[in-house]
């Protein structure tokens, strides 16, 4: 059962460790705003969410009601983070694109659209 | 120029490496900083003198009270300097009006829900905080900014005025008064008691309580003068800065 337990929060741990550092190359090498921010926001909430799910499971190797609560208030961060992640980068792009920042969208067809 | 510049990140950093190896151990009990008469005292007899689990918060209201009153009234002053730095004369003739419908059809719908969903949650948790400074890290400062961050994201996920109609400018001047009044209040009334300024046991004279639980729920309502006048400065502040002192629009 621990062993099960272990492997499992090492996934995880694992898993939102490669994401992150997706993250991270994605916000230094993508080429414009949108893209860059389509990087930070989508990897930074999964792997956040990631870690924080691999805690969680190292908290359960022995079930007590002090860990249970702690495994509940890692939830609600989960929650929270799940909420305000997607909504801050909305945010930013909104912003970005009313002050008409449009994407830079290279067509093929149309090259005159290019700024 | 830029090579000087990482020479110089280097160079410092690992000055400050080399300076943090002369550090006492961690926990080392010896260390100048737990070896102090002082500190001992506070390490060994704040519990029993003030009933309060956390000893930096027992340090910090009951111990050197009169240090956070000050700084209290700091936040105060800076806020006053804000608004009289920038707050213009008040145009007679735009009257403030409330958010209209339409105004708040415009904002985004996305932000607006979430911010529906979580400033009710950020306050609970705010006032948690205020309350919890006895146990746990937290208090007054801590809970007064979550409580003015939450004004301030009803006002960057809306409008300002949004904010404004749930608080105005007045209201929250006002509130930031009342904070410094509870304090030095609950100061003076040690005083007229018959004791030092700002010592809460003989507030067991007129409270159903013993003279330690006294310290104890002194420390409570000095936290909650402090929690008052911290919102009210930070929302101030930010209103004031955010729509360059004329109060409408802003960001």
């Amino acid at each position: 059962m621990n062993m099960i337990l272990n492997i499992a929060c090492l996934g995880l741990l694992t898993i939102g460790i490669i994401i992150f550092f997706g993250a991270a190359i994605g916000v230094l090498r993508f080429p414009d705003f949108y893209s860059r921010m389509h990087a930070a926001g989508l990897c930074d909430t999964m792997s956040t969410i990631c870690l924080l799910m691999g805690l969680a499971l190292y908290q359960m190797h022995d079930l007590s009601l002090p860990n249970l609560l702690v495994v509940g208030k890692i939830f609600f961060i989960v929650a929270f983070i799940s909420l305000t992640g997607p909504t801050s980068t909305h945010a930013l792009i909104h912003a970005g694109y009313q002050r008409r920042n449009r994407p830079p969208i290279r067509d093929s067809k149309a090259k005159e659209g290019s700024e | 120029m830029r090579a000087l510049g990482t020479i110089a990140v280097i160079l410092t950093g690992a000055l400050l490496l080399y300076a943090s190896g002369d550090f006492p151990a961690w926990g080392e009990p010896y260390s100048p900083a737990n070896d102090s008469r002082v500190s001992r005292h506070y390490i060994l007899k704040s519990f029993e003198e003030t009933s309060v689990p956390n000893m930096v918060t027992a340090v910090l209201a009951d111990y050197r009270s009169y240090d956070t009153l000050f700084e209290t009234v700091v936040i105060f002053t800076a806020g006053i300097a804000i608004i009289s730095i920038l707050r213009g004369p008040v145009d007679k003739r735009v009257r403030l009006r409330r958010a209209s419908e339409k105004s708040l059809r415009q904002s985004n719908l996305i932000l607006a829900q979430t911010c529906r969903l979580l400033v009710p949650v950020i306050q609970m948790f705010a006032l948690y905080v205020i309350a919890h400074g006895h146990h746990s890290p937290g208090g007054g400062f801590q809970g007064g900014v979550i409580f003015g961050a939450s004004l301030i994201l009803v006002a960057l996920s809306f409008q300002l005025q949004t904010a404004l109609d749930r608080i105005s400018e007045k209201r929250a001047m006002i509130l930031a008064g009342i904070g410094v009044l509870i304090y030095s209040g609950i100061g003076l009334t040690c005083v007229l008691l018959g004791s030092n300024f700002l010592d809460y046991s003989v507030l067991s004279k007129v409270l159903p309580l013993s003279a330690i639980e006294a310290r104890s729920y002194g420390i409570l309502g000095v936290e909650t003068g402090v929690a008052f006048t911290v919102t009210a400065i930070m929302f101030a502040i930010y209103a004031n800065l955010s729509s360059h002192g004329r109060m409408k629009g802003g960001l």
